[in-house]
């Protein structure tokens, strides 16, 4: 092992790569269970995002209507869930694993009617990398950052933008206050249900594009299933996070680390042992159960997630 | 208002808390009409979306039922599909019944089919008298121990069950990545899918159906084994003072509590026997199917569980006839694919209207019985 499979610039760029999709379910992920509903179908809300703005890219030959149609995508898996939820009451589990079902289903049924075996078409047009000129100069913040993909910083935006809104701005507050004692908000003229009905919506937005990001930004194809479970990842990030967008960040970081590991330490040895890379995988798994046991650190819930909310009077 | 009519049967002491959506969701009540009235409009739901890609409805389910059971051969495959379902099945509804959301039935599975593919191939000279027995002790035995696990965490440390069984769900998929491409269980030969090296011959489940009788069939001994765990089941539930307890406190943690029921001591029990059932099936596909273990197989038997246990509304005949319907879906969907040229995810996608009727159904429940509850004053004189 060298200390460049742990620091080299191509490590950095990898971990970079694989941390924004996971990251931006994150953020869905915050924006969501901090107005008190809890959203398991991010990973339905992605995979529709991935698939649809792949379609719509083969379909228009236009990238930024491909994204449109993937968040528009994404946005209607969470209008669904919102409904559920926040409407009808009904059980937020439930009602999330239908949608992943769904979701999968529905790709997978729409892929194969679409594209048969032969899979997507190979000449889509992709979300663009950014060339920082700048940098290439530079020895190794030019290989780590100065070439990545535009969806990368729109996701370190859209981190410091929901941090600076959660926790600055009276909106971002009344938000945290429906997840927290949904009764207290309602008493002081807020509007609960309509804070999670765009809450939710958010949440699929989010997701969505760190989907496009895979199909459009990544892979330039659809493949089934390809979300492979990185909502329910970014649902790891947003716990270990804390339920606030710089930490589903770091979190999702460290995530990321950890994969693109799993891909530089391929084949390494310590002495005549092979590094157990797959184990890598298991990271961010078990960081999680850990951090919500409280072994490491104290993560808790906005007290009010999950619950579905009755308004005063209402029944 | 109707309810002006109906006689006042509910006295000041019904004035009970209103039982949670999440409860309803799991208990509801009637007859076999409502699951099949979801069924049924799910499959309605399916036909418009079939009719809406532009393919013929009527076409893509008889293809499907032809699949599922238009010869001897395929009534015994759907059987086979269904075994595992029944077992992930009764894993989920256990936990159900005691106010427990078991996601991580698919996980449970996992590690089940590990251990037992492990004692298999580890112990494979021993004679079947011996290794079966260890073999299906081993699934059982690794399944109740990542069921164990969550409940566990949840009953000392009070975290969300569904958080710890989708993390262990995915953890167990890294570490048989882990196992069976480049670790202790990897099998040097294997081409193409990773697999672990193959069980003793005394650890495989026989094929219990004569070639006489269906030509090449391949069910096996496991439909016993998945018939036993239901008969267990039942017993276990409404047969003795531990069942009594565990749907005691599922009906309701804090008056359990008040009658001296320890809420925690059994959330630990009720995952554990939860993720024994779901071992137990992982270990039957070993056994009884594959001989080895594959790296990625039995991906979605965990989440159609879920759909499984609230369609058979977590009773041990209403899981097996929702198993059945499942197996049947997934069976036959490979035919409706290659006859119909219709994709067999038609069958998830009918799945999951499955269960948002499931939960709007609840709903409705809800509404209904919240409105009976609050009589006017003047109402509750009549």
């Amino acid at each position: 092992m060298t200390a460049e499979m742990f620091l080299g610039a191509a490590v950095l760029a990898a971990m970079l790569r694989l941390a924004a999709p996971i990251a931006l379910a994150a953020l869905g992920g915050v924006v969501t269970e901090r107005s008190g509903v809890t959203n398991i179908a991010l990973e339905a809300s992605m995979l529709v995002g991935a698939f649809f703005g792949i379609v719509a890219a083969d379909r228009t030959r236009n990238i930024w209507i491909a994204i449109g149609v993937a968040v528009l995508a994404g946005l209607l898996v969470a209008l669904l869930h919102a409904y559920a939820s926040i409407t009808l009451r009904s059980d937020q589990i439930v009602s999330g694993m239908a949608l992943n079902i769904l979701a999968l289903g529905l790709t997978t049924y729409l892929d194969y009617q679409l594209y048969g075996t032969t899979g997507t078409p190979p000449d889509l047009p992709g979300l663009p990398d950014v060339h920082l000129g700048f940098l290439s100069g530079l020895p190794y913040l030019g290989e780590a950052i100065g070439g990545q993909n535009s969806m990368v910083w729109v996701m370190a935006l859209l981190v410091v933008v929901l941090q600076l809104f959660l926790f600055r701005t009276v909106p971002g507050l009344r938000l945290r206050a429906v997840g927290e004692h949904p009764r207290a908000a309602e008493t002081v003229g807020i509007d609960v249900r309509r804070i999670r009905y765009v809450a939710v919506l958010a949440s699929g937005a989010l997701a969505a594009l760190g989907g496009a990001y895979l199909s459009l930004g990544v892979a330039h194809s659809f493949t089934d299933g390809m979300t492979g479970g990185r909502g329910f990842i970014g649902l790891a990030a947003m716990i270990f996070g804390r339920w606030t967008p710089v930490g589903a960040l770091a979190a999702s970081l460290i995530f990321g680390y950890g994969n693109a590991l799993s891909t530089s330490l391929q084949g390494a040895t310590i002495g005549d042992v092979r590094v157990p890379v797959q184990l890598l995988g298991t990271l961010p798994y078990i960081l999680t159960i850990l951090a919500v046991a409280g072994f490491v650190g104290r993560s808790r819930p906005p007290a009010a997630d999950g619950q579905p909310y009755e308004i005063e009077g209402h029944a | 208002m109707t309810q002006l009519q109906q006689p006042a049967t509910t006295g000041p002491g019904s004035e009970s808390p209103a039982p949670s959506v999440r409860q309803l969701t799991f208990q509801w009540a009637g007859g076999p009409a409502i699951p099949l009235l979801s069924v049924a409009i799910a499959l309605v739901l399916g036909a418009i979306f079939v009719l809406l890609s532009g393919k013929d409805p009527i076409a893509a389910y008889s293809a499907l039922i032809q699949g599922a059971f238009g010869t001897p051969y395929d009534i015994t495959e759907t059987i086979v599909s269904a075994i595992p379902l029944v077992l992930t099945g009764l894993s989920v509804a256990i936990a159900f019944r005691t106010g427990l959301f078991n996601i991580g039935a698919q996980g449970q599975l996992l590690v089940g089919a590990v251990c037992a593919g492990w004692a298999g191939s580890q112990f494979a000279g021993l004679p079947g008298v011996l290794l079966m027995p260890i073999v299906i002790l081993f699934g059982i035995g690794g399944g109740a121990f990542y069921g164990g696990i969550v409940g566990l965490l949840k009953a000392v440390r009070g975290v969300n069950e569904v958080i710890t069984t989708i993390m262990l769900n995915y953890t167990i998929v890294a570490v048989m990545h882990w196992l069976l491409q480049a670790g202790p269980m990897t099998a040097q030969n294997a081409l193409g899918t990773p697999a672990s090296t193959p069980i003793g011959a005394g650890a495989r489940l026989p094929v219990i159906v004569p070639n006489e009788l269906v030509l090449f069939s391949r069910l096996h001994a496991g439909v016993l084994l998945a018939a036993a765990a239901v008969v267990l089941f039942w017993f276990l539930l409404w047969r003795t003072p531990l069942g009594y307890q565990l749907r005691a406190v599922g009906l309701g943690s804090r008056a359990a509590a008040q009658a001296g029921i320890d809420p925690a001591r059994h959330m630990v029990l009720v995952m554990a026997i939860a993720g024994g059932f779901a071992g137990l099936g992982g270990m039957i596909e070993v056994s009884g199917l594959f001989g080895r273990v594959y790296d990625g197989f039995a991906s979605s038997y965990g989440f159609d569980a879920i759909a499984v246990a609230l369609l058979g509304k977590n009773s041990p005949v209403g899981v097996v006839l929702a198993a059945l319907l499942f197996g049947a879906f997934v069976h036959g969907g490979a035919y409706m694919q290659s006859h119909a040229a219709i994709s067999s995810n038609l069958v998830a996608i009918i799945q999951s209207f499955v269960l948002f009727v499931i939960a709007a159904e609840a709903l409705v429940r809800s509404l209904t019985r919240r409105r009976r509850r609050t009589p006017k004053p003047v109402e509750a004189i009549a």
